[in-house]
């Protein structure tokens, strides 16, 4: 395969273009549903092919195949296409430069998930789903577990030779209990398919999911007869798990430099951020924020990017001033900087855009009982639900599974169903007035992050601890 | 690509290598160019082919599926192998499937061959510029144009099969201002009739032109005019959270318990119309079965639901052919129709004292599934209407608003229709005026 790669950039540098690489992905996947104590999916993917990327006079072409007999006629037809791509090309594309890298990476497990059987698996998402139906009278109960092994081969015309072998795994469990009038449901270790590691199954047995499988039975079953969320402003805590995505929609997307620059004006949409903002006040001073693809466990961790530029962590925002955008080579040359190594495809069909890794908002010094105490009237909200923003990603609605009660510096132990809350980012980051210490921080991965045209599903990760926000718009008031 | 004998000998040769087993297979085969371009500058310019081959054994209530794109023998004998296996230890499902018997042979062509000259690489490239070339200094465009050609085959041990060859283009175009206001416009068709990517670019330049200086108005309710891309995307969601008989099965639906009720304005009658032209040519579903018409919604009144096999067995109904190959979701329907009104979106303009003319959506998402609350942002041009005309530019808010609410709420249909793209496929949908629209929260900081 190497020889074969060599010799198709050998054929590129012939035609002389400005750069090109060849990017071999072989992805294999395993998804696992339990519903009702029955198997409701068990299947296993294999995508292995390549796409090759050619600059031509500063203009772009991709072409994928499988047909790796080809390659050297898929080499062609990328060039093709950037030819077609220099009628419209007043600006030349540049690429930043980066160092030429002969290296291997692979994700650090313990063991590979792939070598346990489908059986074993089974058996402990059908334990977990008895133990949430011990606890409570529930309309349906669901598990499942998701496994991925992708094995890359990354070469270029510059001289970079890279493999890497990224191993994910996730798992999760939900309890939804129903009536003719409502449905509620309680996910772990959360929502949307649990949570998601690089890692092993290892990561599978440290969750715990029979553990924790009685506590959100009883919460969904309590859910039913809860009151509606109150409408209002009120000061708030967010756990972990929803602030993980408020971090990926508020901040992750609005730091891509490349819709900065409008390549998803027409999509994905843009930014309130321009490329003048280095030093916008984001955020309060607990507002610490870093982009990090070399975190253990996050879902956006790997060796090096599809732009073949290493793994690393970058200040996004420190003390609650907007510091970096995330770039790629195309990208950051705009800016005369090295690329941070954020451009990343969803596998070999589709060429590399600009990426979230691991966006984390970093600990803070507070204890959870600290931040509760802090709040006369409020809540305490755990779990996504509904997310929406818009193209400038500014304006954000959030819904979440339940929200606990605060009164007088305490949980209550009251509950409230269809929790919505909603702001606008710089707002919303300024009125955080702390977050909780390392003891509280975890790492959640976001495997459903579309952009891109054809689109493109990423796998990112988001570390977070739980945090309190002041006056924050809680519900929607007048809508039936 | 590979075209039909090629992909009927790997779905004989996966059959033959499951001998004495229930077997199917599904191939998708697909070639796609894509033509991004960014500040009316190319930026990405793609083309991806693949093909993917899914194999499905039955054991009485045993199900095991592999996919894969490794198409040679090697590469099938392990999927089977693998499939095979894995019946040893599964557990049963909920219900036992069986392979679809007839009719025996479901051959279509929805295929456009004057596509392929117009929208090849160099053509895609030629209108986009022709389009730029239309804009004045201080405008810029952002869109993505793109052909694929889709062939789509099933076969099972029992004989049956089923290939669909299609070709499709897709355009979308922003045109914006340097000093703020965009506009937006889409197409989606294989008839090049209706491919008009020059007028698509003169519709998004001049919402552009008219989006300028917006004002800034409370939240609140208004009377409102979706035009057919936001009504496309208000179906996309209700279809995703409630036409299924197995969302109503899940009790995710907002039709739960409401079959025969009158749920909507007696003007509303949603169906899904694979035989409408104007929608996805795909006769049959990824489980072989033949594609019904279904009548969802019959003058405001909840009538019937899509199914896949496994929702239609515990229903005690037969599949209406929408299987997805996604077992949680059950049945999609692909090709909804709603039925016009008799008043042109003009007319409907000139008739409103007081209202909002909306483009379109972004980013919805449901904020309860039971009640059909569903939010999103306006985007690429709200424009106010006093007294039938429009008055100025709009900024964008954010609705949150019950379907129930919204669709007892209309006053007119419009007369014209549009093709607006759904998660897969594309619906037929005119515009809506509705009053009191809820919007909650503006947008601009």
């Amino acid at each position: 395969m190497k020889e074969k790669i060599l010799k198709v950039l050998e054929v590129l540098k012939k035609h002389r273009v400005d750069y090109a690489d060849i990017r071999v992905n072989d992805i294999m996947e395993e998804k696992i549903s339990t519903e009702n104590l029955k198997v409701r999916n068990l299947s296993t993917s294999r995508s292995r092919g390549y796409g090759i990327r050619v600059y031509l006079d500063g203009s772009m072409g991709f072409a994928a195949s499988q047909d790796f007999d080809k390659m050297e006629e898929t080499a062609l037809k990328a060039l093709e296409i950037a030819k077609a791509s220099r009628l419209i090309q007043h600006r030349p594309i540049q690429l930043a430069p980066k160092e030429v890298v002969i290296d291997h990476y692979e994700t650090p497990i313990k063991i590979d998930p792939f070598t346990i059987s489908k059986k074993e698996k089974l058996d402990l998402l059908f334990e977990a789903e008895r133990e949430m139906r011990r606890h409570a009278e529930l309309f349906r109960t669901l598990g499942s577990m998701d496994f991925r092994k992708e094995e890359k081969i990354f070469a270029d015309t510059e001289g970079s030779f890279i493999t890497q072998k990224l191993y994910e795994s996730g798992c999760g469990i939900e309890a939804i209990a129903a009536n003719e009038n409502d449905m509620q449901s309680r996910s772990y270790p959360n929502s949307f398919r649990g949570n998601f590691g690089t890692s092993g199954y290892e990561y599978i047995l440290e969750q715990k999911l029979v553990e924790n499988a009685g506590d959100i039975a009883k919460e969904a079953a309590a859910l039913l007869e809860a009151e509606e969320c109150p409408s209002g402003v009120f000061d708030i805590i967010i756990d972990g798990s929803q602030l993980a995505l408020q971090i990926h929609e508020s901040i992750g997307h609005p730091i891509e430099l490349d819709r900065v620059f409008g390549s998803e004006a027409d999509f994905a949409g843009t930014s309130f951020l321009s490329p003048d903002m280095i030093g916008f006040k984001y955020g309060s001073e607990y507002v610490n924020v870093v982009a990090d693809a070399t975190v253990p466990l996050g879902l956006g961790t790997f060796g090096y990017d599809d732009d073949g530029v290493k793994a690393q962590r970058t200040e996004i925002i420190t003390k609650g001033i907007f510091k970096n955008f995330l770039t790629s080579r195309e990208t950051a040359s705009l800016l005369n900087q090295p690329s941070n190594g954020t451009n990343r495809a969803d596998g070999w069909g589709r060429a590399p855009i600009v990426r979230m890794t691991n966006i984390n908002l970093l600990p803070g010094d507070k204890e959870l009982d600290e931040l509760i105490a802090g709040i006369d009237y409020g809540f305490f909200f755990k779990t996504n639900k509904s997310w929406s923003i818009d193209d400038k990603r500014l304006n954000f609605q959030f819904g979440c599974e339940i929200a606990y009660e605060i009164k007088d510096g305490k949980l209550t132990g009251k509950i409230f169903k269809n929790p919505i809350y909603t702001g606008i980012t710089p707002e919303f980051w300024a009125s955080c007035d702390g977050v909780c210490n390392e003891k509280y921080w975890k790492m959640y991965g976001t495997p459903n992050c579309g952009k891109g045209q054809p689109l493109q599903i990423a796998h990112v990760g988001h570390g977070a601890a739980p945090a309190r926000f002041r006056n924050i718009k809680v519900g929607v008031a007048d809508v039936k | 690509m590979l075209n039909k004998e090629r992909i009927y000998e790997i779905i004989d040769f996966v059959i033959k290598e499951a001998e004495g087993y229930n077997t199917q297979v599904l191939v998708f085969s697909n070639e796609m160019g894509l033509t991004r371009f960014a500040k009316s500058e190319i930026h990405q310019n793609v083309f991806e082919d693949k093909t993917e081959v899914i194999i499905t054994i039955l054991e009485g209530k045993k199900q095991s599926q592999i996919a894969t794109t490794l198409y040679d023998k090697e590469g099938l004998r392990a999927a089977v192998k693998e499939a095979i296996n894995n019946l040893k230890f599964l557990p049963e499902g909920e219900v036992e499937l069986s392979l679809v018997s007839s009719p025996k042979l479901i051959e279509d062509e929805d295929f456009n061959k004057e596509l392929d000259t117009v929208f090849n690489i160099e053509g895609r490239a030629r209108l986009i510029k022709q389009g730029i070339n239309l804009l004045e200094p201080g405008y810029k465009t952002y869109g993505a144009l793109s052909y694929g050609i889709m062939n789509v085959a099933y076969g099972n041990s029992i004989g049956i099969k089923r290939f669909m060859k299609g070709n499709n283009v897709e355009f979308n175009v922003l045109v914006s201002n340097e000093k703020g206001g965009t506009g937006y416009a889409q197409l989606i068709s294989n008839r090049p009739g209706d491919l008009d990517i020059i007028g698509a670019f003169k519709i998004a330049y001049e919402k552009a032109k008219m989006n300028r200086n917006p004002m800034r108005i409370k939240p609140g309710p208004y009377t409102v005019i979706l035009e057919p891309l936001a009504v496309g995307d208000l179906l996309t969601y209700m279809a995703y959270i409630g036409f299924s008989g197995k969302s109503v099965q899940d009790h995710r639906s907002f039709l739960t318990g409401k079959k025969g009720e009158k749920i909507f304005d007696e003007r509303i009658t949603i169906v899904d119309d694979f035989t409408d032209e104007n929608t996805l040519t795909l006769p049959f579903d990824t489980e072989g079965y033949p594609r019904q018409k279904v009548t969802i919604i019959e003058n405001g009144i909840v009538k019937d639901l899509v199914y896949d096999q496994a929702s239609a067995i515990k229903d005690g109904v037969k599949s209406t052919g929408h299987s997805i190959n996604m077992f949680e979701i059950g049945g999609m329907p692909l090709n909804l129709v709603m039925l016009a009104g008799d008043q042109s979106l003009e007319e409907i303009i000139k008739s409103t004292e007081n209202g909002l003319l909306i483009t379109r959506f972004h980013y919805m998402n449901v904020v309860n599934p039971r009640q059909a609350i569903l939010t999103a942002l306006t985007r690429d041009g709200v424009f106010k209407i006093e007294n039938g005309k429009i008055v100025g530019a709009v900024e964008n808010m954010r609705f949150t608003e019950s379907m129930f609410e919204a669709f007892n709420n209309v006053i007119a249909i419009s007369r014209e229709r549009q093709r607006t793209k759904a998660f897969i496929g594309n619906y037929y949908v005119p515009a809506l005026k509705i009053k009191n629209f809820h919007f909650t929260g503006n947008t601009n900081v």
